[in-house]
Order: structure tokens, then sequence, then C-alpha cells
């Protein structure tokens, strides 16, 4: 019995860890810049095809491919704020929304362009390796993704909360007018959390390639983890983000065993809307400003 | 003793929306170890002055300088390098950070240097005490007048020559809001320009040196101190119509 509990407890930590990650880049880019990027999945989609596309024809393994995804789409994000994100500056905020829903749309439909709508997995050499850790049994990948979520998250924290430059954006957020006075370049900083942003839903791309068959239309599924993970956890803290993506990781892992499939959602809804009941606040607390 | 140099605000036209300036054509000077200080009544342009001076809005047409160097185009994050520092009006903190990083964010111009950023972290904690036992506490966390302390605290953190003040004592207790005029008339003693907008005229006037009144976004009267400390009522029902 203690055994299956730690097991499931296990398999919670390992799901939840990849929740978080997915959830990570949406929660900064809403708490600390106002900006609702439902484009956010799309990003985590082309991280997945990156992962598969450096695999297939480089022969780069998805472990390496993290490391890659973070400048790549840091540099992809760079540009999106250049082009989109710069122009939405004064606009209303529904308007900048429908412009990040519109390259969503776009990305997809260019993703099923070049790669159709087959699902796809990531086949490595550790693949279907098991772990067995004591009583317990793991599979070796999600073990690596978990590590790999547990980097990324860290370091977003320790940027943000350990270095002048972190403080300097989350103070930008707060109060935009002193961070100017205090001779902090807000458009700089402005571009530089958009891409790491980006940078975060690509390598989340990664990490769910390793994990999860995927296809370009998948990225709407992922795109409702996202907001479900920043809708329980608040937006714009690193540390809530992964508080929040165990929290789902463990629901989901204990009720598929005790209940049958169908109810799992159920569960994780009821929990959302609880969440919102009792916080009130929803999205609303968060679209403050655009930047 | 700071080596500060002259404000000159020269015509200067400027408003939020073009063609429709709120500044049509003002003339300031704010000097060296002195108090300048712009009254008005609302919507006279005070605050819009200021943030223009600070590089928050663009001029349209007129010339903003501090000594040799033409500031008209420069942009607000770039005037800390000038010297130049901006108290924006209301709560300005970073509620979210603690005092210490809020301070340390003063220093932003610094950042290259750390040894001299920890100095001037070191100097500013002296020079305000009450702060350090604050130190680790989120600055949305204390009341007004520590917030107001915090805030000028982080203003000094670069050792700024020019100081833009927007009212400064809103929402204070009346023992506070003495404290941060006292303060003021300190920053002059060393030496500074400030260069201060404020409602509350009796405790402006009380520390300036030379006194400028904006009405309808023009220059209306100016003259030291003593010709304002006299009749300040007229002066006011003047502002207000009656």
């Amino acid at each position: 019995m203690l055994t299956r509990v730690l097991q499931l407890l296990a398999d919670g930590v390992l799901l939840g860890l990849v929740y978080a990650v997915v959830g990570l880049g949406l929660s900064l880019l809403l708490g600390i810049m106002g900006i609702i990027n439902v484009a956010h999945s799309a990003f985590i989609m082309l991280g997945a095809f990156f992962t598969l596309g450096m695999l297939e024809y480089f022969h780069v393994d998805p472990i390496l491919s993290f490391a890659l995804a973070i400048p790549v789409f840091f540099a992809v994000g760079a540009i999106v704020f250049r082009v989109i994100v710069v122009r939405m500056e004064r606009a209303e905020q529904n308007q900048g929304l429908v412009a990040m829903f519109g390259l969503m749309v776009l990305i997809e439909n260019v993703g099923t362009i070049f790669w159709t709508t087959n699902t796809r997995v990531v086949t490595v050499g550790y693949t279907n390796i098991r772990l067995h850790i004591a009583d317990l049994t793991v599979p070796a990948v999600r073990v690596i993704a978990g590590a790999l979520a547990v980097a990324l998250i860290t370091a977003f924290w320790v940027f943000l909360n350990r270095t002048l430059t972190g403080r300097a954006i989350r103070a930008m957020a707060q109060n935009q007018d002193a961070a100017i006075a205090m001779g902090i370049n807000v458009t700089r900083l402005s571009l530089m959390m958009f891409g790491l942003g980006i940078a975060s839903a690509g390598a989340a791309g990664v990490v769910i390639a390793m994990v999860f068959p995927f296809a370009p239309q998948t990225q709407i599924e992922w795109l409702s983890w996202a907001f479900l993970i920043v809708i329980l956890g608040g937006f714009g803290r690193v540390e809530n983000t992964l508080a929040a993506g165990l929290l789902t990781g463990l629901i989901q892992t204990m009720a598929t065993a005790l209940m049958p499939f169908d109810y799992v959602y159920l569960l994780l809804y009821v929990a959302l809307a609880t969440v919102l009941v009792l916080r009130r606040e929803g999205l609303r607390g968060a679209v403050r400003r655009t930047i | 003793m700071i080596v500060s140099a002259e404000l000159r605000i020269e015509d200067v036209i400027a408003g939020y929306v073009p063609g429709h300036p709120i500044l049509r054509g003002v003339n300031i000077i704010a000097k060296p170890g002195r108090v300048t200080v712009v009254l008005g009544p609302n919507g006279a342009g005070k605050s819009t002055m200021l943030r223009t001076v600070a590089g928050y809005l663009t001029a349209e047409s007129g010339r903003i300088s501090l000594g040799e160097t033409e500031i008209t185009r420069l942009p607000g994050f770039r005037h800390i390098e000038h010297g130049i520092a901006f108290l924006p009006q209301g709560r300005s903190t970073f509620p979210d950070l603690t005092v210490g990083e809020n301070v340390e964010l003063g220093g932003w111009s610094l950042r290259g240097d750390k040894s001299r950023l920890r100095q001037a972290m070191d100097k500013i904690f002296g020079r305000y005490p009450t702060l350090v036992p604050l130190r680790d506490r989120p600055a949305g966390s204390l009341s007004g007048g520590q917030q107001r302390t915090v805030e000028i605290a982080r203003l000094l953190m670069a050792d700024p020559s020019v100081l833009l003040i927007d009212e400064p004592s809103v929402g204070l207790a009346p023992n506070i809001a003495r404290q941060i005029y006292r303060e003021l008339e300190a920053f002059r003693d060393e030496g500074r320009t400030v260069l201060l907008v404020d409602q509350d005229v009796r405790a402006a006037i009380r520390i300036a040196d030379y006194v400028y009144v904006l009405n309808s976004g023009n220059n209306d009267i100016e003259g030291d101190r003593s010709a304002f400390e006299g009749d300040l009522g007229t002066m006011v029902r003047r502002w207000l119509g009656v």
C-alpha cells in the first residue's frame, strides 16, 4: 500500500514538473508584463518540433536541444516583441490579445503545412528505460524531463529574485515611471523579459516532446493546461507556478488511480472553479497594464 | 559639496496630444544650491512641466538644458546619467520588493561598479537609519511616511545634482511632511539643484529661494520668496477666481 502511494506521488511530481514548466512562461508574461500570450502553446509546439527536427536531421539529443532551444527561442521572442508587441504598446488590452491569438493560429497552421496533423513521438536511447529506486519504478525519460524542468524553473527564480536585472524587471512591472527614473531602460528589459518568456515556452516544448506524443494541433490542449496552472498558482511568481504544477500533477495522478479517466479533468476543473471563487481575482488582476 | 549646473527651461511647448499643448512657452531657471518652487492652480501645467524636464514627455519646441548640455530630447531613463533624479507624484515604491532592494535599484546606474554600489548603499542607510531595521520588509507593507523615506533614499543613491520633486507631501501626516521639507532643504544646503512642484503653497514657499507661478501653461508671476510671503491669500484667491 505504502509503495503504491509513493509510486503515485513520484508519478504525480514528475507529471507536475512538466505542467509547471508548461505554465511558466505564460505566468511570467502575464504577471510581469500584463501580456496574455495565447500564442504561448504555439511556441511550445514549435519547441517540440524543434526537438524532433534536431534529432532527425542532426542527431542531437533532446537534452542538448533543451539547452539550444533557450537562445533560439529567445531570439524568436525578441523578433515577435519588435514586430508585434511594441505595436500593441498603446493599443487596448484586447487588441493585444487578438494579435497574439492571430499569431497562435498562424503558427499552428504553418505547423500543419510543414508537419501535417500526424502525431509524432521522440524516441531516443533512454526512452524506454525504467529506473528502479527501492520499490519504485519510474521511466528514465520522465526523470530527465523533470530534472530539466526543475533546472529551468530554478534558473528563472534565481534570475528574477537574486539578480539586479531580474529585480529591475520586477520593479518595472510594479511602477514603470519610478523604474525609468532609476535609469532602467524599460523597452530593453521588456524585450528581454518577453524573449525569456518565449524561451521558456520553447524549452517547455522540448520537455513535452520527451514525454508526450504531439502534433501541431495538440498545442491548444497545452494552452488549457498552461491557463489551468496560471489560474491555480497566480501569475508572475515562479514559486507559485511550480506549486500549481505539482498540485495539478498530483491531483491528476491520484484521480487517475482512483476513478475512471473521464472524471479526472472534471476534478481538475472543479479545483479551478473553487480557486476562482475563493480568489475572485481571476485573470482580471493581471490586466492592469500593457507594456 | 555637490557641483551642480543650472537647469534652464526655455520657451517649452509640450503636451500629451499633438496640437493641444499644455505648456505654451514656459521659462524656468533652477539654480544650484537653491530650491526653485513652481506653483499654480490645478491644470496650470506644473506636473507636465516636471515630466517634460524628466524626459517622460518630449517638448514640441523650446529648449531644456543642464549647464552646457542640451537635454530637450533625452529619454527619461538617461537623465540619471546626467545627474538628474525625478520623484514622481504619488506613491512610487516597488511594493513587492524589499526596502533594501528598492534602495539598491536607485543605484541601477552604478551597476557596472559593484563596490561603488555597495558604498552608496551603506552611505544611504547611514543617512536614513530608520530604514535599517526595515531593510528586509517588502516596501508595500510600510506606512506612507516610511515609503516616502524609501523613495527619497532611493532617489539619492545615484548622488544626483538635480532633484525634480512632484508634490512630496500629498497624503502624509503633517509632522512627516515637515520632515520631508527639511530633507529638501538639506539637499539644497548640499549644493544640489531642487526644482519642486507643489500644491501645498505655504509649505513650499517656506523653503523656497525663488518662486514661479504658472497659469494655463504660461508663466504668470515670479520672484524671491520675500515677494510671496506677504499676501499668499490674494494669490490663491485669484487662482480660484473668487
